[in-house]
């Protein structure tokens, strides 16, 4: 089947446009230029055959050990042989006073003890796969398609069988340089050595101060800077979105058709990114997110999409790529994705609680962007009696799912509170009270289970769902109300797996298993924080935290069994839930 | 022709291409707003940068007007099919060099394809024929530029020499 490594082997490095995964050996398994919703150039990790990937490593057997240069994401691997020691560097860089290329990923490679033979090689698969062509311009090996390969003292780069490689040995104290330059529609740049390796060293300095400047103070403070940081490598600098996770259809369980694109930016999460991002202290990134996504959703509005392309548009047509085998023969391989034209209701609930955290922190709306909001709850009270494909997007029939119906019921409260604080129209302020105490009366009388002790997934059913959980977290109730207590505790006892927690019980129209959804576990955390179960939300969240990969990174799922890694990686949602569980029990006495 | 009437076509040109533009988004076909652009590259209140665009927009209008008089004086006639031939270039130009490339550069709010982690733009770029903001938005652009063009021709065509 080829070389594919274990998700949790992954490491990811970014420049806000657009991100690489490098795995353990040292190789780089997925890569997509210009952007990070663009096709891809290395996608080994979907095709160990005909992705492409960018090898460098000792040509003898080699253990490693890697870390993030602290406060950065900048990624430092480790390679130690009988023969000696090496680091590799690797960062994407960003632009500084020089004329560099549009995007640029730069491979320091130290001798740090001995001499050690390495070898590199790049195989560039332009469009996912489908293109490959490598020539000679002077020294440097050019792919048409927009891309060159730098090396400095690594070897005589030879092109061969469609990739570029060489040969070096990497003595203690020196240092050898590799580069990828990528171009879009313009002439490539082909920086000097000295270009790359002053970038590669601001680009370091840039991320220490960005980090150094977050605010948080609590607990797991390095698990909640280590989410930061990976949440910024999401952000499409560009345009403000922010992607759910920057690959396309790493499985949900290995062989399966649960196979996903997520380089779009979900409504749903905006919530969560914009308080998350506030209680770090990123104001800038926030305000920038709150105007994107304000902006991206007047083509539609009131209806919301369920997601847009990073540049805005609401065109997500999906399609599969025969031509590729997928992550450990997992097909199809999807690009594109059919749930942006679902009904998902609760994202009104989550974009409106967004506007009003961002205008109790003190932002101000304009006129326009009112109207839109009251737009938005209009549409609620006007649909939230229609079955939704609930927060999960899954592709079965239509129900009257709790948590969208109780998001529902956020987006008029959250609509009523900015009436009420002059934000918005006070004159259908009333008829949103109105309806919105229509829908705590029907979650009441169909979604409640007494048999159970909770809520149940959707009306008439009596099944669970961890997404449950989010009704202590938004505050349809209190926390420690008997129903939402109830149903903390359901879903602890039905769903969780330890301190992993399965997404739900019953059908969702696929075919096959998951594994346990990993935000559920730190939402999880934070509604047994917000309980005033502080104990038990530490234990938790300790026991998950301890789950993530080598350098703190999770993907979508886990597998229960084996702690392996399945779905995108790595996962914005995960990583928010992780910021806002630690913050709600830093909140509370210890 | 006269340099009034080119001012004039311009206002009204200007006038006409603004509510085009204002209307399609209404009617959910494009997310532009060309007052909003300018005024945001001086103000990142919204209310403020409308205002303050629309004033801008104006007078971009009506500096418009001016080269097509130019082009008119040159070519030696003036009417409203020419006027339309030049709204024509002027919408191919402002969707691929202006609004795509010249506006991003220079803007101080908006990002470039350059923009990167280091920066929190506000606004997202245009895009190639200003795609960036609704599929419909090229075809909307070139409409109310049409539009422009043939009000600053026919009015330019018509006035006394």
């Amino acid at each position: 089947m080829g070389r594919y490594v274990p998700i949790r082997d992954y490491a990811v490095i970014g420049d806000g446009r657009t991100v690489a995964l490098v795995a353990r050996d040292g190789a780089i398994d997925w890569l997509c230029l210009p952007n990070m919703d663009s096709p891809s150039v290395f996608a080994a990790i979907l095709d160990a055959e005909r992705g492409g990937s960018f090898e460098l490593c000792p040509t003898e057997r080699y253990e490693t050990t890697r870390r993030y240069r602290p406060g950065t994401n900048v990624l430092e691997t480790t390679f130690t042989t009988t023969s000696g020691r090496v680091r590799v560097t690797d960062a994407m860089t960003l632009p500084d006073a020089n004329l560099g290329p549009l995007r640029e990923l730069a491979r320091r490679v130290e001798g740090l003890s001995g001499r050690v033979a390495m070898r590199w090689r790049a195989t560039p698969r332009f469009d996912y796969g489908r293109r490959a062509r490598l020539e000679r311009r002077g020294e440097i090996p050019v792919a048409s398609h927009g891309a060159a390969f730098g090396s400095w003292d690594a070897g005589a780069p030879e092109i061969r069988d469609g990739g570029v490689s060489g040969r070096f040995e990497m003595a203690a104290g020196h240092r050898a340089l590799l580069g990828v330059i990528a171009t879009c529609n313009e002439p490539l740049v082909f920086p000097p050595r000295a270009h790359v390796e002053a970038r590669l060293d601001t680009t370091a300095a840039f991320w220490e101060r960005w980090s150094g400047q977050l605010t948080y103070a609590g607990p797991w403070r390095d698990a909640v800077v280590r989410s930061a940081l990976g949440l910024k490598l999401l952000v499409f600098a560009p345009s403000g979105a922010i992607t759910a996770a920057p690959t396309t259809s790493l499985p949900e369980a290995i062989g399966g058709e649960r196979n996903w694109d997520y380089r779009y930016c979900w409504i749903r999460d905006s919530s969560f990114t914009i308080e998350a991002l506030l209680q770090l202290g990123c104001r800038q990134e926030a305000t920038s997110f709150f105007w994107w996504f304000m902006h991206a959703t007047r083509l539609t509005s009131p209806r919301l999409r369920v997601l847009y392309r990073l540049d805005g548009g609401a065109h997500v047509p999906e399609r599969v790529l025969d031509h590729l085998s997928g992550y450990r023969g997992s097909r199809p391989v999807r690009i594109g994705n059919a749930a942006a034209d679902q009904l998902q209701l609760d994202t009104f609930g989550e974009l409106l609680d967004a506007a009003l955290g961002y205008v109790r922190r003190g932002a101000r709306i304009d006129r326009d962007t009112m109207n839109q909001l009251a737009e938005l709850a209009d549409f609620v009270a006007d649909h939230w009696r229609e079955p939704d494909a609930g927060i999960w997007e899954v592709r079965m029939e239509p129900q009257h799912f709790t948590e969208s119906k109780a998001m529902c019921w956020v987006a008029l409260d959250r609509a009523a509170q900015l009436a009420e604080t002059g934000h918005l129209s006070d004159r259908r302020r009333q008829r949103w009270l109105t309806e919105a105490a229509a829908i705590r009366a029907f979650i009441d009388n169909h979604c409640w289970s007494e048999r159970l002790g909770s809520y149940v997934r959707y009306a008439g059913r009596e099944e669970l769902d961890a997404s449950l959980l989010m009704m202590p977290i938004m505050r349809y109730d209190e926390p420690t109300s008997p129903r939402l207590a109830g149903t903390i505790e359901a879903v602890r006892r039905e769903l969780g797996r330890g301190a992993l927690v399965y997404r739900y019980t019953g059908e969702d129209g696929l075919a096959g298993a998951e594994g346990v959804f990993v935000c559920c576990s730190f939402w999880l955390a934070e509604a047994l924080a917000l309980a005033g179960r502080r104990d038990d939300a530490a234990r938790s969240m300790d026991a998950a935290l301890a789950l993530a990969n080598d350098v703190g990174l999770f993907s979508e799922e886990l597998d229960p069994a084996s702690g392996e890694f399945l779905g995108n990686f790595p996962q914005g949602l995960v990583h928010l839930a992780i910021i806002s569980a630690a913050a709600a029990i830093a909140r509370l006495p210890s | 022709m006269s340099v009034w009437a080119a001012l004039a076509g311009g206002f009204a040109g200007t006038l006409v291409l603004t509510t085009a533009l204002s209307g399609a988004s209404q009617l959910r076909l494009t997310r532009i707003d060309i007052p909003f652009l300018l005024g945001t590259a001086f103000t990142d209140d919204r209310t403020r940068a409308k205002v303050l665009g629309y004033g801008l927009h104006f007078v971009a209008g009506m500096a418009f007007s001016l080269v097509y008089y130019a082009m008119f004086l040159v070519i030696g006639r003036a009417g409203w099919r020419l006027g339309m031939t030049f709204g024509l270039l002027h919408s191919l130009f402002a969707g691929s060099a202006l609004a795509n490339v010249l506006l991003p550069a220079i803007h101080p709010r908006m990002g470039t394809p350059f923009t990167a982690a280091d920066s929190s733009p506000l606004l997202e770029p245009p895009g190639f024929m200003l795609l960036n903001y609704g599929r419909a938005t090229p075809i909307v652009t070139v409409i109310a530029h049409l539009a422009y063009g043939a009000i600053v021709g026919a009015v330019v065509g018509a006035a006394p020499r």
